[in-house]
């Protein structure tokens, strides 16, 4: 008995420390963790948008944030997006505007939201659902970023997921105002190192580049081999000038799927289709009525 | 009962005479798994070091107040905490790094040999020789790692560390996940051959 | 004996009445499914006016993570009968999401919707067939390899170790799955889950242990050695951490620790029946042993590769 009671309290004494040990480690290292992840989103987000290492954005560039809910009141569902209210240079909150299914204007709600707390998922969620009631239920889905300069719109900042060869396959996608892609990045993926991790290179991403929405929404994969003049443009060996030239009269080509992983090629490929076309759908949509309803928006 | 094995020895004996991944063929599921950079074979190595060594020395410290029933489940404990540790750690300062090695540093609170330096080294000697033992396990599974890592990387994508050096690519083969085997059977090999090879002009 | 029967016999057909509500939900649509690449087959149960059911215009189709993306159909075909309409869209469709359709005026009724998914038991034979050989934990995801090779000499020891291994991992990933749900998950302790999947295996193992020595002593001396070297084997560890990170339900959850111990067993046999010819063969010295075996093992990889990307459900 009394064995049995040393080992029940020395089992207790080790698993309150290691509870401990571990608990202070989460402590600490969440705030980094967060701040890291951050910090590496944004990173990617400047090179993306042309923004390397010494070359700092300019003052009259800003980022806003729109934030996609969907409502639920009853058995009718509703699509909600939370904006930053007041035109360019104007600090307004702000203001969340529902839609429905079939893109009309259902209503307006101005939300008390700092930019700050808006960012933080918990407390946006709870501004937006005390906004509407215990009536509906607002389900956050997704959020886009866009990025003026002076108040006129540069690009635009979508991050995705979508299942992969393996896993799934997160990106960070960049469109110009007319909806042509400036270019993704990979975030995160488990495809095979040599096959389908390939997607991180260069001269498979770069392909994507400055094509138009009409070919992104026909956009397939080719089982081809790759030109080698379009992969020395594609990687960058040549001079800017041959480059471009070359990159233009592939620009209304098909992807090339890399050799031996097709399936993710073509995983990248129609996630980015999908993500496009929805995201001009959905923008258009929006702005339809932000438009007719003379909601200022500052980008 | 002490080790009369100094700390050099017992470092030299992690990385030759008991190497994990060579001599005592434990812990093989990263070394075929995310082999295929030097640099992989690093980052991991360096978790699998942590791991060890710490645990070692804390196994080491508590060995009398841990009662022998309950062993095995404390080694368990110590060990998870310590993994848990590094895995909050490398996913909150490297987040790059630890994206490209996935499950792998969660595993190693199952790899045979961490548990076993506890229960036939830690548990009976010094502090001092079991953080020597461990630094030396541990640094002998990252130069396994290192060196299938390096043969895999300069065969597969003729870079080393990422930097492009032969400027071409030997052979892909190399880097495809299912080469590991290949790789670590024939270099296996490769070190039997060379041991009995030199056993047998010491005999002459 | 009968009673038990009764009770199978009792809960199948309240199974079979559960899954036919479901699909009838609507009264008006008897089943759908998704056809070609861009189709959607709806069987109607009567016949239905031609002129409405024709026309695309009555139908909206939305995928259901996006209802307000609404899918154009391009043509509606009925069958000559009327109660079969083929839904074809301009684009082909994302078969894995659940689809909603919402039909207007069609067979009288003003407005029925109803939803088009793939069966879910097919799903969960997927995910099965997944971890079973797609991506077979030892030959494609590398894990457990210590295990692996330490105990597929024999035949006899590979059936042991594969089905002891089998039944310790679906009760602990089981145990692991209600912990992780209704603990960790709610109060946020997803950083725990290192010590609480591998502190549940090793009392799965222990349990295991004691039941069977009391139980069945025959069966301990056999089984009872490849007990300890469960907890030594990556898989047991990899599987929680998959079913965590993927968000599973029981039930996936289930068929995915089954395919796991599965997929194990299965190496493990395919692997002792090529070391017990090896062992006869003429290999050069310094290969005999684990650097033959790691290249068979190799090869075996190589031969797995070939199903990946399979897709049957």
């Amino acid at each position: 008995m009394k064995m049995i009671l040393t080992i029940i309290f020395r089992l207790t004494v080790s698993c309150l420390i290691a509870g401990t040990i571990m608990g202070t480690t989460f402590v600490f290292t969440n705030k980094a963790k967060k701040a890291n992840e951050h910090a590496r989103e944004e990173k990617v987000m400047y090179a993306l948008l042309g923004y390397g290492a010494g070359q700092e954005p300019d003052e009259g560039t800003a980022l806003h944030e729109i934030f996609r809910y969907i409502v639920a009141d009853g058995d009718s569902q509703s699509i909600g997006y939370l904006l930053p209210a007041g035109h360019h240079g104007e600090e307004a909150g702000f203001v969340f505007v529902q839609l429905s299914l079939e893109g009309d204007f259902v209503s307006k709600t101005a939300i008390p939201l700092s930019e700050e707390k808006a960012r933080e998922q918990g407390d946006r969620d709870n501004a937006v659902q005390t906004a509407l009631g215990s009536s509906q239920i607002a389900r956050f889905v997704d959020q886009v970023m866009v990025v003026t300069e002076d108040g006129s719109r540069q690009a635009y900042l979508l991050s995705g997921k979508f299942p992969g060869y393996k896993t799934n396959i997160s990106i960070i996608l960049a469109l110009d105002p007319a909806y042509s892609i400036i270019g993704f990045e990979v975030m995160e993926h488990e495809e095979d190192p040599g096959l389908g991790a390939e997607i991180e290179q260069d001269y498979f991403k770069n392909q994507f580049k400055h094509k138009p929405l009409e070919k992104i929404k026909q956009l397939q994969v080719v089982k081809e081999p790759l030109p080698d003049e379009y992969y020395n443009a594609l990687e960058g060996k040549l001079e800017l000038a041959a480059a471009e030239q070359i990159m233009l009269q592939y620009s209304d080509n098909d992807i090339y799927a890399i050799t031996g992983s097709t399936i993710s090629s073509d995983a990248v490929t129609s996630g980015i289709r999908g993500m496009t076309k929805k995201f001009a759908y959905r923008l258009d949509t929006l702005e339809k009525v932000l438009e007719a309803q003379q909601i200022g928006v500052p980008f | 009962m002490a080790t009369d094995k100094s700390s050099l020895q017992l470092v030299a004996n992690g990385i030759l005479k008991e190497n994990p991944i060579f001599k005592l063929a434990l812990s093989m599921c990263p070394a075929v798994g995310i082999s295929t950079t030097v640099i992989n074979g690093l980052m991991l190595g360096t978790a699998v070091l942590f791991v060890q060594v710490f645990s070692s020395v804390t196994i080491s410290l508590l060995k009398n107040f841990i009662h022998p029933r309950i062993r095995i489940p404390t080694y368990t404990l110590t060990i998870a905490t310590w993994v848990t540790v590094i895995d909050l750690s490398l996913a909150a300062y490297f987040p790059a790094a630890y994206a490209k090695m996935g499950i792998f540093v969660k595993i190693i609170v199952a790899f045979a040999i961490i548990t076993m330096r506890l229960e036939m080294f830690a548990c009976k000697e010094p502090v001092k020789s079991s953080f020597w033992d461990g630094l030396g396990m541990g640094l002998g599974f990252m130069v396994g790692m290192v060196v299938i890592g390096f043969v895999r990387e300069l065969l597969g994508s003729g870079a080393i560390l990422g930097y492009d050096v032969l400027g071409f690519k030997p052979l892909l083969f190399f880097i495809l996940p299912s080469a590991g085997f290949f790789v670590v059977g024939l270099m296996m090999g490769f070190f039997n051959w060379i041991e009995t090879y030199y056993a047998e002009r010491k005999k002459r | 004996m009968r009673g038990r029967q009764k009770i199978t016999v009792y809960i199948l057909f309240l199974l079979v009445m559960g899954s036919c509500g479901l699909a009838q939900a609507a009264g008006l649509v008897s089943d759908t499914e998704f056809g070609a690449d861009n189709e959607i087959v709806v069987q109607f149960s009567i016949p239905v006016d031609r002129e409405v059911a024709g026309d695309p215009e009555n139908y909206t189709v939305y995928e259901e993570s996006d209802p307000d993306i609404r899918l154009p159909i391009t043509a509606v075909s009925l069958s000559s009968d009327g109660t079969e309409a083929i839904l074809s869209f301009a684009d082909p469709l994302n078969t894995t999401a659940k689809h909603i359709v919402t039909a207007t005026g069609i067979g009288g009724v003003e407005q029925s919707t109803f939803s088009v998914s793939k069966s879910y038991f097919g799903y969960l034979l997927s995910i099965l067939l997944s971890a079973l050989i797609i991506n077979n934990f030892v030959f494609t995801k590398y894990l457990g390899l210590c295990v692996f090779f330490g105990t597929s000499k024999r035949k006899e020891t590979a059936k042991g170790m594969g089905v002891v291994f089998t039944i310790v991992i679906v009760v602990a990933v089981s145990m692991s799955w209600v912990l992780y749900q209704y603990i960790l998950k709610p109060f946020s302790l997803d950083y725990l889950q290192i010590v609480i999947f591998i502190g549940l295996t090793s009392l799965t193992v222990q349990a295991v242990d004691t039941v069977l020595r009391k139980v069945n002593p025959i069966l301990f001396k056999s089984f009872g050695v490849y007990l300890v070297l469960v907890i030594a084997n990556c898989v047991i560890i990899a599987v929680p951490l998959l079913m965590a990170s993927n968000g599973y339900n029981y039930f996936e959850t289930f068929m995915l620790s089954l395919g796991a111990g599965g997929g194990f067993l299965l190496a493990l046999y395919l692997m002792s029946s090529v070391s017990e010819r090896v062992e006869l063969a003429k290999v050069p010295p310094s290969f005999k042993g684990l650097p033959i075996a790691f290249i068979v093992a190799g090869q075996f990889a190589m031969a797995f590769l070939g199903f990946s990307g399979l897709q049957l459900f």
